[in-house]
């Protein structure tokens, strides 16, 4: 294939052989010009059946998860379970920069395609894997899956209302960091194995990359604090006021951790409402002062917004330099005129859905963008250019093996 | 491990940050070996020290206390720059003439406005890498809008498309935003490393913390561009039952159940010894058993509520159930015995507390595992190693520097 121009990791190769779990470090790489081959089984990767579908309509290409997920990547397929398609994985293995992997611990290996087994032929090779407990320790070989990462992460605890069961955030935002964070570490191994010549594996675990994402509420404070944060609603323990307030038509989220930002809110609650008491002095000063009041700023602060509209005090609030902003629906977000003036959303063709909508960068660079240079591919669609074109065989090998069923 | 033996060693990293979207990036390369200086002032304190003891409140601000300090910052070098004198902007400079990396996510435009902009950086450096981190990046209505990382999240849909349905929303309350931007700003500067590596070319980068955010709700997004709003499903899902969290034994206490697939919700009946819900014929499919939430999730906890969670999840692991224990901070640390054989946590020395327990650095890099060489310290602690050192400021420029202001000392931690 030829390299993506003007992508800065054009030229880099990555085999992916992962579900949701990981699937979305290779997309992290591919927008940003990596050539990600996702080897998926014969008869489709099981990620494509994962609602929704386009239109609630099931369908091999329909599943907007699939589909936003494996933008630019090409797609060969093979099965790991006959020897054939080991000897065909071991040789694309053999053929890349980095192997994206969420297969139970030492499956690989034991496929003969593990770092171990490529040790002594791709010294270099940086293979990493993505799994709920990671390589090694008593839950290496545990079930996981987004739920359970939210949970065992510390995340879930504290997210929710204090009288619900605690809830995990929406779109598997734990396999998500676990993915990112799985993609920056790629990097790193490659930076060090292009400067050494030594490779690494790398151990992800997803429940170590939510504890450090939700790490606020994490051990460091309790064992600082000796306090268990618990969950609170839309408020933030560390900082008060903040949480959601009611307008008349919606709702607003305002968040206050400086004691200048306290200033300027008690002052306009003064001017709107008259309020004498919110001007106090005791309420001043960093947000701990404020905390055992938090109710009672809380009447405050509704006292005022729910007399407004939410793009009311959204922007007379920021025009007074105070965080607060509109509590959007996915609806209100995608219509927004932020999104909309820079032209976040972009149109993708694809054959089997025609042009839809997807989510762009979540970074622009200067010389070498993010770009969607080719939809999530069909089911083995690039089994001719890389079998044959790449890996070197034949008509006939190709034949035979799609014969046996292996591709 | 030596650090300079580290896969970052050699990187060298200048910060203009505040908050944690920033910092957070800085933090994780430290820990790779990198050496990151962060420029702060007494002026402006960032939040994070704007810390006060719970258990000793007398003692008021204490900004080199902080644990979040230690979570964001450890590893770094701090200096104290007034950005507002000229003198200070030269050093500013001249730190990042000698740097690869200089990352920033003050306001939009208020690197610009002290003459730090990306423009005068990457004159100084021209292969410079430089990423700025913002709310809304360098465009759009109103870029300058302020912003902390929960007010991105109820922007960008992914508050209003998480909790139960009868909510209005849920929202994570440790500003998942900030570590999301971090981690993506991360894997940006590092695309642009390896590009430098090969090109000789650095490059500017504007990240939009609110782009980010809405990516990570990118299939629900691209349904709602088709007309159709996503439901908020709770810890439910679309596509398996049962999928939820379930009341244990003891106060607030939680464990979530899944069953991947239907051999998996036979064994779960097996373990809650309910033979009579394995044999219903219209729970034996995935179709049926989301059709019957109700049903199932009440056999379930029916079960779980007799026994603590992390035996319920024991149980049900061993069975080959997908469970977890809903861990608050107190769980992670004293019952995970995985995390704990896994080297989870780590203890570092600390100036003030002689050691604390920092939140571990997820990033798995099992050649070189990355250390943290020190905690946070207090602003401006290394001042005199960075310009005398690093700089090559003569003695009497660095005290005239001290003088004018354009390095702050002392000041309150």
């Amino acid at each position: 294939m030829k390299a993506a121009a003007g992508c800065a990791l054009s030229g880099r190769r990555v085999l992916e052989i992962a579900d949701e779990t990981g699937v979305y470090c290779g997309k992290l790489m591919a927008d940003m010009g990596a050539d990600v081959i996702k080897v998926e089984r014969p008869g489709g990767d099981a990620t494509r059946r994962i609602p929704p579908f386009l239109h609630d309509r099931p369908g091999t290409d329909r599943s907007l998860f699939f589909l936003y997920m494996n933008t630019n990547k090409r797609s060969v397929s093979l099965d790991m379970e006959q020897q054939a398609g080991r000897s065909l994985l071991h040789r694309l293995v053999r053929s890349v920069d980095i192997v994206i992997e969420t297969l139970p611990p030492g499956r690989l290996d034991e496929l003969g395609a593990g770092f171990e087994s490529m040790r002594a032929e791709r010294p270099d090779l940086v293979v990493t894997s993505i799994t709920g407990f990671g390589q090694i320790g008593p839950h290496a070989s545990w079930r996981s899956n987004d739920l359970v990462a939210g949970a065992m992460g510390g995340a879930m605890y504290v997210t929710g209302e204090a009288d619900d069961p605690p809830v995990n955030m929406a779109s598997a935002q734990n396999h998500l960091m676990a993915s990112t964070t799985a993609a920056s570490s790629s990097l790193i191994a490659l930076l060090h194995a292009g400067r050494t010549g030594v490779g690494q594996q790398v151990d992800i675990s997803v429940q170590e990359t939510t504890l450090a994402v939700s790490h606020i509420t994490g051990v460091g404070r309790w064992l600082e604090d000796g306090l268990i944060p618990r969950r609170v609603g839309t408020a933030l323990t560390a900082s008060t006021p903040s949480g959601a307030y009611p307008c008349r038509d919606g709702q607003i989220y305002l968040m206050v951790n400086r004691p200048a930002h306290w200033k300027a809110l008690a002052k306009w609650i003064h001017e709107e409402t008259g309020n004498e008491e919110v001007l106090l002095p005791i309420f001043e000063g960093p947000s701990s002062n404020r905390q055992e009041y938090r109710e009672l700023i809380d009447l405050f602060i509704s006292d005022m917004t729910k007399e407004h509209s939410v793009e009311e005090i959204f922007h007379e609030g920021q025009r007074r330099h105070i965080a607060f902003t509109p509590l959007n629906s996915t609806e209100q977000a995608a219509r927004g005129d932020h999104l909309q003036s820079r032209g976040y959303f972009i149109e993708v063709d694809h054959p089997a859905t025609g042009p839809i909508h997807y989510p762009s960068a979540p970074y622009r660079f200067e010389r070498t963008p993010w770009s969607i240079r080719r939809p999530a591919p069909r089911v083995g669609e690039h089994n001719e250019e890389v079998y044959l074109g790449e890996l070197g065989l034949d008509a006939d090998e190709l034949a035979s093996l799609r014969e046996s069923g292996v591709v | 491990m030596r650090l300079d033996e580290q896969a970052l060693a050699g990187v060298r990293v200048v910060e203009f940050t505040q908050g944690m979207a920033g910092p957070w990036i800085g933090r994780l390369m430290a820990w790779c070996g990198a050496e990151v200086i962060r420029v702060e002032s007494h002026k402006v304190p960032g939040v994070v020290r704007l810390y006060v003891p719970p258990r000793s409140p007398e003692l008021g601000v204490q900004p080199a206390l902080s644990p979040w300090f230690t979570d964001w910052d450890a590893g770094k070098l701090f200096v104290a720059l007034d950005l507002k004198r000229p003198e200070g902007v030269d050093l500013a400079k001249q730190l990042t003439e000698r740097a690869d990396i200089v990352v920033e996510n003050h306001r939009y435009g208020a690197m610009a406005k002290l003459g730090l902009g990306a423009d005068v950086l990457t004159a100084v450096k021209p292969d410079l890498i430089f990423l700025s981190s913002s709310a809304f990046g360098e465009s759009g209505p109103h870029p300058q809008y302020v912003t902390w990382g929960p007010n991105i999240e109820a922007m960008s849909g992914l508050a209003a498309l998480s909790g139960f349905p009868e909510r209005d929303c849920a929202m994570t309350q440790y500003a998942y935003p900030d570590a999301l931007s971090a981690l993506h700003g991360l894997f940006a500067i590092l695309c642009a490393l390896d590009h430098r590596e090969r090109t000789g070319e650095g490059q500017r980068i504007s990240l939009s913390q609110l782009e980010t955010t809405v990516a990570m709700i990118g299939p629900a997004m691209m349904q709602q561009l088709t007309g159709t709003t996503p439901p908020r499903l709770g810890n439910g899902s679309l596509h398996q039952a049962p999928h939820g969290c379930y009341r244990c034994l003891g106060d607030d206490s939680w464990c979530v159940v899944a069953a991947s697939d239907d051999a998996m919700w036979q064994r779960l009946c097996e373990v809650i010894e309910r033979p009579d819900q394995a044999a219903k014929a219209h729970l034996c499919d995935v179709a049926g058993r989301l059709a019957h939430t109700f049903e199932i999730d009440e056999a379930i906890e029916a079960w779980t509520c007799q026994r603590p969670a992390q035996e319920a999840m024991e149980r049900l692991q061993a069975a080959g159930v997908t469970a977890g224990a809903v861990q608050n901070a107190e769980d992670q640390f004293q019952l995970d015995t995985h995390l704990a054989q896994r080297g989870y946590f780590e203890t570092i020395p600390h100036l003030v507390k002689g050691e604390v327990v920092a939140c571990g650095i997820a990033l798995g890099l099992t050649a070189t595992p990355g250390r943290t060489s020190r905690t946070g310290a207090a602003v401006g602690e290394d001042n005199e190693h960075v310009f005398r050192d690093l700089i090559g400021l003569s003695a009497d420029a660095y005290a005239d520097a001290v003088q004018s202001g354009a390095i702050e000392i002392g000041g309150p931690g």
